[in-house]
């Protein structure tokens, strides 16, 4: 284990001993917390007569209170710190959600604040024996093969639904520039009402790709999120599809540019 | 029966409009990818217009060995002579 790095005669660390513990019980929590949904809740709420989209609304609903209740735990133990600047904008009809992907957080940040959000998942969790129920329940889109990822994602969007998507793919790398695949901003093009971007900013950086998670920053990680101006899809959408997907990728790329995201 | 020739002026054209590219450039050999810069998600595009084009439902499969123009307009070929 490394400790911090001692800069002042009496260092500051942030109660860093303190925080190992609560971050060891938030990854715990999560852990079982997911097992538990996974493997018990889910599967109850599948055997609640309803139809088909109240009974998956009924479970994504579950899943946004237990991340809730997990961002609170990891928050008032202090393992974290959160601001979430603009939340009550997300989880509109038709809305495609884009944000940067910093780190583990993000969206159980994003799926704790946003009503009824579908989300574009890596396919590993369909063969994750505890999340595959949950997942496939709860209508998330798998991220490939790409070319049924898009048209899941652009269904997902025309039945008026709100659906996350990390444009990135994958967690940024740290101090390396943004790149953007444009698979979002050809669903945006094909099917969202509305595009908004989300920035997300983590400082000092804190479950990142390259860090393991005993590995605690001094201070404490506080996770920044705020959702930005609305994006609209159809400004876009008066050319071929290709070339409107690369003018889109690139207002998108400019956006989070402006909001110097990616250098965190 | 459908003429190779007349598959390969139809796609050219088909490129031409999506992708805004020069027409010149579009021969059998270019590769689709590394000299028309034609990537996975245009791919995707591309596919879509040619299913409403040809009327017929095209497995995302078969185009992932295609690497040239020419790779492109055998598959469409030997897919419109289909029964």
């Amino acid at each position: 284990m490394v400790p911090p790095v001692r800069t002042a005669a009496r260092p500051f660390r942030d109660l860093y001993y303190v925080r190992l513990v609560t971050t060891g019980l938030s990854f715990l929590l999560f852990g079982l917390g997911g097992v538990l949904l996974g493997i018990v809740v889910v599967p109850l709420l599948l055997v609640v007569p309803g139809g088909g989209a109240a009974r998956r609304t009924r479970i994504r609903r579950m899943i946004q209170l237990a991340f809730r209740f997990f961002v609170g735990f990891a928050h008032h133990s202090g393992a974290i710190s959160f601001s979430f600047a603009g939340a009550e904008r997300l989880g509109r009809p038709g809305q495609l959600i884009v944000a940067n992907h910093p780190s583990l957080m993000d969206i159980v940040l994003l799926i704790a604040f946003t009503r009824d959000a579908c989300c574009v998942v890596k396919r590993e969790a369909w063969r994750n024996p505890a999340m595959v129920i949950s997942v496939s329940a709860a209508g998330y889109v798998p991220n490939a093969p790409t070319d049924l990822m898009i048209e899941r994602a652009a269904a997902v969007l025309s039945a008026g639904e709100c659906l996350i998507m990390f444009p990135e793919g994958t967690r940024t790398v740290l101090h390396r520039a943004m790149h953007f695949h444009r698979g979002a901003a050809s669903v945006a093009l094909r099917a969202a009402r509305v595009v908004t971007p989300v920035f997300i900013c983590v400082e000092p950086p804190s479950l990142t790709k390259a860090m393991p998670w005993y590995q605690l920053p001094v201070p404490r990680a506080h996770f920044a999120l705020r959702v930005g101006h609305d994006i609209d899809p159809v400004a876009f959408r008066n050319g071929p599809l290709p070339i409107a997907s690369r003018a889109l990728n690139e207002r998108l790329a400019a956006t989070y540019a402006a909001e110097g995201a990616g250098n965190y | 029966m459908h003429d190779r020739d007349a598959v390969f002026s139809e796609l050219r054209a088909t490129l031409v409009e999506l992708f805004e590219l020069d027409p010149e450039r579009i021969t059998p050999e270019a590769r689709l990818y590394d000299e028309l810069e034609i990537d996975s998600i245009d791919a995707i595009d591309l596919m879509d217009r040619l299913r409403r084009q040809t009327g017929r439902k095209i497995d995302s499969d078969r185009f992932r060995s295609v690497r040239t123009v020419s790779d492109l307009v055998d598959t469409i070929h030997q897919l419109l002579n289909e029964t």
